[in-house]
């Protein structure tokens, strides 16, 4: 958790590393994550990094998985190069 | 009044005014520079001898109330990469030149007599040389700089070369002052300071009193340019105040780009560093936090910026140790030599400034020099001492401050991170390979501020049709690399482009701004094709100076050495990066 967002973290040190140990259920989305540990989205912006990956709220995450969140005013300066993994839409 | 070009020669000391050619009337910033260049020095000559030129051009809206606008383009053949070269910054300097109706400053000869060094006066009463102090020269420019003040005032716009310059490292950058005069804001890229210092001018001094200011065709049009460009800027999420960058500067990227596996750590060996979160941006705003007992937001680096995004780093009893730490020089001089301490990454910083060096090629030098064995991988005492060495001009220090790829050769180091002869800034491209494109591609070597290119188009992902053809991919690379061209011409700061090419109204302000002050017509696709037009004649000139296809490629060891995390390595086709220019 980075910014604003490491309170949901037991360590804060803005110079650290705000970790939080989730566990998974089946089927968990990274909204779905996010909102079980109390942290509102409309404060989360859009830089989420699952496993290193630039990605979006509907993306699944399994055990073991590593997830980073910046806050909404900590933005990607350069987003076009990056492509944002969502979830995979059924029938395609 | 119309404008003029100030020409300076070196070779007889004279100065001389001539009318701006209709030509180049509506250019500005890069597409002024690179076209004086491209029309005026041999793509063959010796960047050090007499037919280089340095060309300096502020924006063209530079010195305008537009938003974010007080930069200049400084242009010449590179000493680095003996490609063309345009490298600004934003300061005081520029909008003083344009108040004075002067579209560019063009220095070109060589004195005869070597070591001696001169300073430009520029002021509403014309221009003339003058010998520099010697007490001025060859000494750091933190020194000598408030004796210039002493001198001249306060209020001057300056432009500089440090000991760098004046000893003709193909490291050395143009320094010019910040809005509190401190000489921190660098034309860093490609040695453009080596020029200045073949050539004998230490500095600038420009002051724009009695200036009858820029002139502007269409009032009413620019205002309305600069209203939406404003809104724009005060609205988006990364420019608006207390928005990402003037709370965190641009270091706020060191934390996200680690996350993304992109951050090159330890001379590109990887993508993530371990320290990442004691250099960050948010450690800074904590570190300041905590050693001035108060909130400390950023700065405007130069008059009329309304982004703020430069930042200090404070001492612990809480005077100012540097400005600025920038995410390049953050990541130079901190992850990719595996340092993890501000203070030791805020001595070196300072001592860039100090020299007038490149940050993000000293740091890439300090790294290949770690690799070859000179120092440790995170040793900030070393790393600090071998950077006095620049300074003091030593054989070593002449060696790193000639550059990555210089330091490489002498130490044996195969892996060396550098496209051209420049070294690549702070994106591996193993792991954002959209950046990968544009370091290959570029004209000025490995650069990130150049162009963007758009990653998703570029590549396919295993496993998904790929929805675009090779050229497809290659016109969309190609129309931001020309987006970003035009930005360098207007005089804007690059970081506009944030907000603009996301919000289309900030975008069509930036160019109705430009119709007004020029009285000029153009649209959106006029804009484009003036970027395209300044890509094909800087491309042009690197071919002349004897650049093929296969200098448009990355090293070879970003080829088969798979980059954790991951683990990939750049495999965007041959084809693909030659697809880019073919127009």
């Amino acid at each position: 958790m980075y910014g604003k967002l490491r309170r949901f973290a037991p360590t804060q040190d803005p110079a650290g590393d705000s970790v939080v140990y989730v566990p998974a259920n089946k089927d968990d989305t990274i909204s779905e994550v996010l909102l079980r540990l109390g942290v509102p989205l409309k404060e989360v912006g859009s830089n989420i990094f699952l496993n290193w990956q630039y990605s979006g709220l509907n993306r699944g995450v399994q055990k073991g998985d590593r997830l980073a969140v910046f806050p909404d005013d900590m933005q990607l300066l350069y987003k076009w190069y990056f492509r944002k993994i969502d979830a995979e839409k059924s029938g395609q | 009044m119309s404008s003029r070009i100030l020409r300076v020669n070196m070779t007889e000391g004279t100065v001389k005014y001539e009318d701006t050619p209709e030509k180049y009337r509506p250019m500005g910033g890069r597409w002024l520079s690179s076209s004086i260049v491209c029309d005026e020095v041999d793509p063959l000559c010796h960047p050090l001898g007499p037919y280089n030129k340095v060309v300096l051009a502020p924006g063209i809206v530079t010195g305008t109330a537009a938003p974010t606008s007080a930069r200049v383009s400084v242009g010449g053949k590179s000493p680095l990469t003996g490609t063309i070269k345009e490298t600004n910054a934003g300061s005081k300097f520029p909008p003083q030149v344009a108040g004075l109706g002067i579209k560019a400053i063009v220095v070109e000869g060589k004195p005869k007599e070597e070591g001696k060094f001169w300073t430009l006066e520029v002021n509403k009463d014309g221009s003339k040389l003058v010998p520099t102090p010697s007490n001025w020269i060859g000494k750091g420019l933190y020194e000598t700089v408030p004796l210039l003040y002493k001198e001249y005032g306060d209020r001057v716009g300056l432009m500089a070369i440090g000991v760098g310059g004046e000893m003709k490292m193909v490291n050395a950058g143009v320094c010019f002052n910040d809005l509190e005069n401190r000489p921190s804001r660098y034309s860093g890229r490609g040695g453009m300071g080596a020029v200045l210092g073949s050539k004998g001018l230490k500095f600038i001094v420009v002051d724009d009193t009695g200036a009858p200011g820029v002139e502007i065709a269409n009032k009413e049009l620019f205002e309305v340019g600069r209203k939406k460009l404003t809104d724009a800027l005060m609205t988006h999420a990364i420019t608006k105040p207390k928005g990402a960058l003037n709370t965190y500067g641009t270091a706020v990227l060191i934390n996200i780009i680690n996350e993304a596996g992109g951050l090159p750590t330890r001379n590109f060996s990887s993508g993530t560093f371990e320290g990442a979160t004691k250099i960050a941006g948010e450690a800074i705003f904590e570190g300041n936090k905590k050693r001035l007992g108060k909130e400390l937001y950023n700065h405007a680096c130069s008059p009329g910026c309304i982004i703020r995004c430069s930042n200090t780093w404070h001492k612990p009893d809480g005077s100012e140790h540097t400005s600025c730490i920038e995410y390049e020089s953050d990541w130079a001089l901190g992850a990719n030599c595996g340092i993890d301490d501000l203070d030791v990454i805020a001595e070196l910083n300072q001592l860039c400034n100090d020299y007038g060096v490149d940050t993000i090629e000293a740091g890439g030098t300090l790294a290949v020099a770690m690799e070859g064995g000179v120092a440790k991988f995170g040793d900030g005492k070393k790393a600090i001492e071998l950077m006095r060495e620049i300074g003091k001009g030593t054989p070593l220090g002449r060696i790193l401050g000639s550059g990555a790829s210089l330091t490489g050769r002498v130490f044996g180091v195969a892996r060396v991170p550098s496209v051209k002869g420049q070294n690549m800034p702070a994106y591996e491209p193993r792991a954002i390979k959209g950046i990968g494109v544009t370091y290959a591609t570029s004209t000025m070597g490995a650069d990130h501020t150049a162009g963007y290119t758009i990653a998703p188009e570029i590549l396919s992902v295993g496993g998904k049709a790929d929805p675009l053809s090779t050229e497809k991919k290659g016109e969309l690379s190609r129309n931001f690399q020309a987006a970003t061209a035009f930005i360098d011409s207007s005089g804007h700061c690059l970081f506009i482009a944030f907000a603009i090419l996301d919000i289309a109204s900030g975008f069509q302000g930036m160019v109705e701004e430009c119709n007004g002050v020029l009285g000029t017509g153009w649209t959106g696709d006029d804009v484009t094709k003036i970027g395209l037009d300044i890509l094909k004649m800087e491309r042009r000139f690197n071919e002349a100076a004897g650049f093929t296809k296969a200098h448009d490629r990355l090293p070879e060891f970003m080829k088969y050495e798979k980059l954790p995390p991951h683990n990939t390595v750049f495999d965007v086709p041959d084809d693909a990066l030659d697809s880019v220019y073919k127009f």
